[in-house]
């Protein structure tokens, strides 16, 4: 018989039960929507950050002080000390290596630059231009990993505003790109050939070629830039770099983050190990690479650290307002499906159902809506989200049982407390007069 | 004639109260359904604006962002600007003020009174002087120091220090550096020491004036660096902007950072218009959804109206005109409560309430109305039913 009545309520109603669902359906779909949008924001909006560069920096720790203006260092090649190349691989072993977006590795050398133009088919020669910072480093490299794969990373990663007109050199070729300043002062174009040597310049060495021109609005500008192992060969210091920029995915730091780790107990040293904060990501690379200096890159890190606390914080409130929004719509929506519903309920009474009865029957219809609503709802919400993902940031969160429990949870909660109220007033309900008519 | 009219009008006025005054609850229910719409979007617009302007002043937690350079300068870096380049630079822009730091560059040799080492570094010397742009590694800066007196920091005495240099030298804090180059020397305290993972690690800063005696250079410097808020298109055009009112000197975006930020300022931007819209549009929908439902109920009401004469025209038009003004007060209770809240969330994400704007409480209001008009449209459809097959119970 109850099951009969509550099937009867939505097959002799269907319209206005298919409006109460259809609000409950609307207001669900705006708190899955939002709840999985904020719950992803972090991560994609992490990535964005990345774009930025790089945010640690290795250097050796027994260095010299660089004598750096400008971006440009001016120490002799033969000051300060050096990192092994060969231990680079190692960075993707370290405890949070997917978090290891990119790194290139820096050598840095002065040199004499004899550029050729190519004329009638022949290469013609043209003066020697003194003094010229020469970057070697990688521009996208393939690094052999420990565990047999591959992993291909350069400055075309950890620098992305770099931008090159034409096309990258590639690692192996005897190729380089140069930046836009140094192009336009010497009339270099992309094609053209240029010979590099350091000290004796009686021996010309084989020219390198002109694959792009960089635009990197710092002191690369004005700087050739070309393969590690060219590099390494011209400054003879072969297999080594000296300073590798390394952009890593990070959690904002908390006030955790920001103690001194020698003052963690082991539990606290084990939680902070285990999140990708950059301080821990440092430390790990530290121990990894052994004879470094890791630093974080403050402007970077703790820029990008305060803006992802501001905009998720800003999600998680247009999420709670949505929610709130949402819920009140929905609450009203059943209300107002008790409130008119008084007449029947006096019928209810006068053929001797009780007030819990009657409550029962309401309570299990509004349930039995939320169900249907709230999931509805979901699968809108989720279609919703993807569009926003897809569209913002080219990839679609993913769909959390978390996110379910909690929108068929919200759907429960308020529409039985929407219908509470009135259902309270329902229950007092006198039949005699309301079936009168009054 | 007339006072048939007027007879009308009242009569029309009378019917909407007992309408709306009829079922006290259902008026409640109406109006916390379009209360709570108003108040979403009037705080989300709020919201919306004050935070798109808001974010560009957090981008400004990356530092500078615009170089101003000696024109033609070469890797050599010796060429200097004249220190009087910043009077021409623009300070006041729609977006806030432009922060100007200049410095002069130089290699000097530097000791260490306490650990007697020598070091050949880079000085700083900066104008204004101090200024960390971000956090400095020692939190005890003289001006906070418990022990004694603080003095007064002036800036040709004391100097901050880089974290690598002062390892190398070994210099702590309050330790006494001499500085020489050439046939000038100077000496100063380190008031701080700081690590910002940048080239300043290795940098030793002093006061610009200190600087430009070491190196004999009165009146130059090797570099500006600006600060400058706003959009990234605002950013673009006050560079441009720059590059004519300075032709001797060359102007330089830090590409690093304006084009990262462009990048990410966008996104973010996008994800706030884009959730928004969605939310405004599903709680539109949502609200409306909720009133119809009350609407449909109240084919009795229609049906009386009919039974004792009323045309459908006007039966339509007291449900509407019920329906707008109970958007209207819908709205203006909830568009308040909107914009309180939204300068509540303000506060609590950027830390400084957002400014009320007040065309969105109007926008809001009407927003609410339109919704609330538009939930009572499916009446229009009620308006055609049979007064008799009404009050006989059948639907």
């Amino acid at each position: 018989m109850f099951f009969r009545l509550v099937a009867d309520s939505f097959g002799r109603r269907p319209r206005h039960k298919l409006l109460t669902g259809a609000a409950l359906a609307l207001g669900m779909g705006v708190a899955t929507a939002a709840l999985s949008v904020a719950l992803d924001v972090g991560d994609r909006l992490a990535k964005e950050f990345r774009s930025l560069g790089a945010n640690l920096v290795v250097t050796p720790k027994a260095d010299s002080l660089p004598l750096e203006i400008g971006g440009v260092d001016y120490r002799p090649v033969n000051a300060g000390a050096y990192l092994p190349e060969a231990d680079l691989p190692k960075l993707k072993t370290i405890f949070w290596h997917n978090n290891i977006m990119a790194f290139a590795p820096i050598l840095e050398v002065r040199a004499e630059a004899l550029p050729f133009a190519p004329e009638g088919g022949q290469y013609q020669a043209g003066k020697w231009i003194e003094d010229v910072s020469v970057v070697g480093t990688w521009a996208e490299y393939a690094v052999p990993l420990p565990d047999g794969a591959e992993f291909r990373t350069g400055v075309a990663k950890t620098n992305p505003w770099w931008r090159v007109d034409g096309r990258w050199f590639s690692d192996n070729e005897k190729e380089c790109v140069i930046g836009v300043a140094f192009a336009q002062k010497n009339r270099i174009r992309v094609g053209d050939t240029i010979s590099l040597a350091t000290g004796d310049n009686t021996k010309i060495p084989t020219p390198l070629k002109v694959t792009g021109i960089l635009t990197s609005g710092g002191p690369e500008d004005e700087s050739i830039v070309m393969p590690l192992s060219h590099a390494q060969s011209l400054a003879g210091k072969p297999g080594q770099y000296r300073k590798l920029y390394v952009s890593a995915l990070t959690k904002p730091e908390d006030g955790f983050a920001k103690r001194d780790p020698k003052t963690f107990t082991s539990a606290e040293y084990d939680r902070w190990f285990c999140t990708p904060y950059i301080s821990s990501i440092a430390f790990q690379i530290e121990q990894e690479l052994p004879g470094t200096d890791v630093r974080v890159i403050r402007r970077v890190a703790e820029g990008e650290g305060q803006i992802l606390t501001r905009v998720q914080m800003l999600l998680w409130l247009v999420t709670l307002a949505a929610m709130l929004a949402a819920a009140l719509a929905v609450g009203a929506s059943s209300a107002a499906s008790v409130i008119e519903r008084q007449v029947e309920i006096g019928l209810m009474k006068a053929l001797g159902a009780g007030s819990g009865t009657v409550g029962f029957l309401l309570a299990a219809e509004q349930l039995l809506l939320a169900f249907v609503g709230g999931g509805v709802g979901y699968a809108l919400g989720i279609v919703l989200a993807r569009l926003l993902g897809e569209r913002i940031f080219g990839a679609a969160p993913e769909p959390t049982p978390l996110v379910f429990f909690v929108v068929i949870g919200l759907a429960v909660i308020v529409t039985l407390l929407g219908s509470a109220i009135p259902m309270r007033r329902a229950s007092r309900i006198e039949p005699a007069p309301i079936l009168r008519g009054e | 004639m007339t006072a048939l009219r007027a007879l009308n009008r009242a009569m029309f006025w009378r019917i909407l109260r007992r309408l709306l005054g009829a079922n006290r609850g259902r008026l409640f229910v109406m109006l916390l359904a379009l209360g709570a719409g108003a108040a979403v979007t009037a705080a989300l617009l709020n919201l919306q604006v004050d935070a798109k302007r808001r974010l560009t002043t957090e981008f400004r937690t990356f530092g500078p962002n615009v170089l101003i350079l000696p024109k033609g300068s070469s890797a050599s870096g010796s060429e200097t600007l004249a220190e009087s380049v910043i009077h021409s630079v623009p300070v006041n822009v729609s977006s806030g003020r432009v922060t100007v730091m200049s410095y002069l560059y130089i290699v000097a040799n530097i000791s260490a009174a306490q650990s007697g080492k020598s070091v050949t570094a880079v000085v700083a010397g900066s104008n204004p002087f101090g200024i960390v742009s971000v956090t400095a590694l020692s939190s005890a800066t003289p001006a906070t120091s418990p022990n004694g007196p603080a003095p007064a920091p002036s800036p040709e005495r004391v100097c901050v220090a880089g974290t690598r240099f002062a390892q190398q030298v070994g210099a702590q804090q309050d330790a006494e550096l001499e500085l020489t180059s050439g046939d000038h020397s100077d000496s100063c305290r380190v008031a701080n020491l700081r690590q910002t993972g940048g080239p300043e690690d290795d940098r030793v800063e002093i006061g610009l004036r200190a600087a430009q005696r070491l190196a004999d250079l009165p009146g130059r410097i090797s570099m500006v660096e600006l600060t400058v808020p706003g959009t990234p298109g605002e950013i673009q055009n006050y560079i441009a902007d720059l590059r004519n009112r300075i032709p001797e000197a060359e102007v330089r975006a830090i590409r690093q950072f304006t084009e990262g930020e462009a990048k990410i300022y966008n996104r973010i931007s996008g994800l706030l218009t884009a959730t928004v819209g969605i939310v405004l549009l599903l709680t539109a929908l949502c609200v409306m959804a909720a009133m119809t439902n009350v609407a449909i109920e109240r084919r009795m009401d229609v049906g009386l109206m009919k039974a004792i004469g009323g045309t459908t025209h006007s039966v339509v038009r007291l449900f509407l005109t019920e329906a707008a003004l109970l958007g209207l007060a819908g709205g203006l209770i909830g568009a308040t409560a909107g914009l309180l809240l939204s300068i509540g969330l303000g506060k609590a994400v950027f830390g400084v309430a957002a400014r009320p704007r007040l065309i969105v409480y109007p926008v809001a209001v009407g927003l609410t109305m339109l919704v609330a008009i538009l939930s009572a449209f499916p009446l229009r459809r009620l308006a055609s039913i049979r007064p008799a097959s009404v009050f006989r119970g059948e639907a």
